[in-house]
């Protein structure tokens, strides 16, 4: 899979946890989680959960702590389908 | 000296998926399930330890903008049920804090101190009518200045592009460090005076 549809797909995870919803179609790696998509941070556990759901992995601890912008989940996405 | 705070709208959260291993356990450590009892039901404990560390990273954060928040790198070692609030302990590396949180059937509200008995810090939670994001970050500027205006008239909370909110007063920060949060229809701040408050505006005149 590549980065462009592993970004789409994280999109759609993001979505329900966005306050920022506008932004969404404009992010890019460098996007910050909490502050550019407003996203409440007791959310981010939630974010981790159902990227595992989506793609059947298992994003370990020390990948899930470093995530904070879309970059770094797409990382820990793409480390584990890969 | 620093503060840090953390509001959580139970009503959002999810307890069956809060009740998860591989959800609680990105969150709270086994010792800290083994070794701090409460009688709260699980999916508020779990929240209540989610409250105190994101509050001490906040607290800890504003020293180190590059902390990544890790809950289990936080460590809570006590928490222990007080008159009407949690009192808790986080020890990370030589940093010892204190917590404080206020839990009713609606919210979860924390404030970390580095004082046991809180003496310099004041904090407060209010019920907002809008749950809009904008709505909210407004509001809990609004409470927060409120509780400021004793301190002093007229002081700006500015929100720093990469950096915890300050307080301003005219074109000069203030030694006030401030804590602001919100969540849903709930907004909570705390501030950190130093024992002299009064000195704010003296030293403004100097």
């Amino acid at each position: 899979m590549e980065r462009r549809e592993i970004l789409e797909e994280l999109k759609k995870v993001l979505y329900p946890y966005t306050e920022n919803k506008e932004q969404l179609g404009n992010i890019d790696e460098n996007t910050s989680l909490v502050k550019d998509l407003k996203i409440n941070s007791a959310n981010l556990v939630d974010i981790i959960i159902d990227a595992e759901a989506k793609y059947n992995i298992e994003i370990d601890f020390d990948s899930a702590e470093k995530i904070v912008t879309v970059g770094d989940c797409m990382n820990a996405i793409e480390e584990k389908i890969s | 000296m620093s503060t840090g705070n953390d509001i959580v709208a139970l009503a959002v959260t999810d307890p069956a998926r809060t009740s998860r291993y591989r959800f609680y356990s990105r969150i709270v450590s086994r010792s800290e399930l083994e070794g701090l009892g409460s009688a709260l039901p699980f999916p508020t404990f779990i929240w209540l330890l989610w409250s105190v560390k994101e509050s001490a990273y906040k607290y800890i954060s504003r020293s180190n903008p590059r902390l990544v928040f890790a809950p289990l790198k936080i460590p809570v070692s006590s928490l222990e049920l007080r008159e009407d609030y949690y009192e808790g302990m986080i020890q990370l590396e030589h940093i010892v804090l204190y917590s404080r949180s206020y839990v009713t059937s609606e919210t979860i509200m924390t404030v970390v101190s580095d004082e046991k008995e809180f003496t310099n810090t004041r904090w407060g939670s209010h019920v907002i009518g809008d749950a809009d994001y904008a709505n909210q970050s407004a509001s809990v500027r609004e409470h927060a200045l409120e509780s400021l205006s004793t301190v002093a008239p007229g002081l700006r909370i500015v929100k720093a592009p990469d950096g915890p909110p300050e307080v301003w007063d005219g074109g000069r920060i203030l030694d006030i460090p401030i804590s602001l949060a919100h969540h849903e229809r709930y907004v909570a701040w705390s501030y950190r005076l130093t024992a002299n408050s009064s000195s704010y505006r003296k030293s403004a005149a100097n």
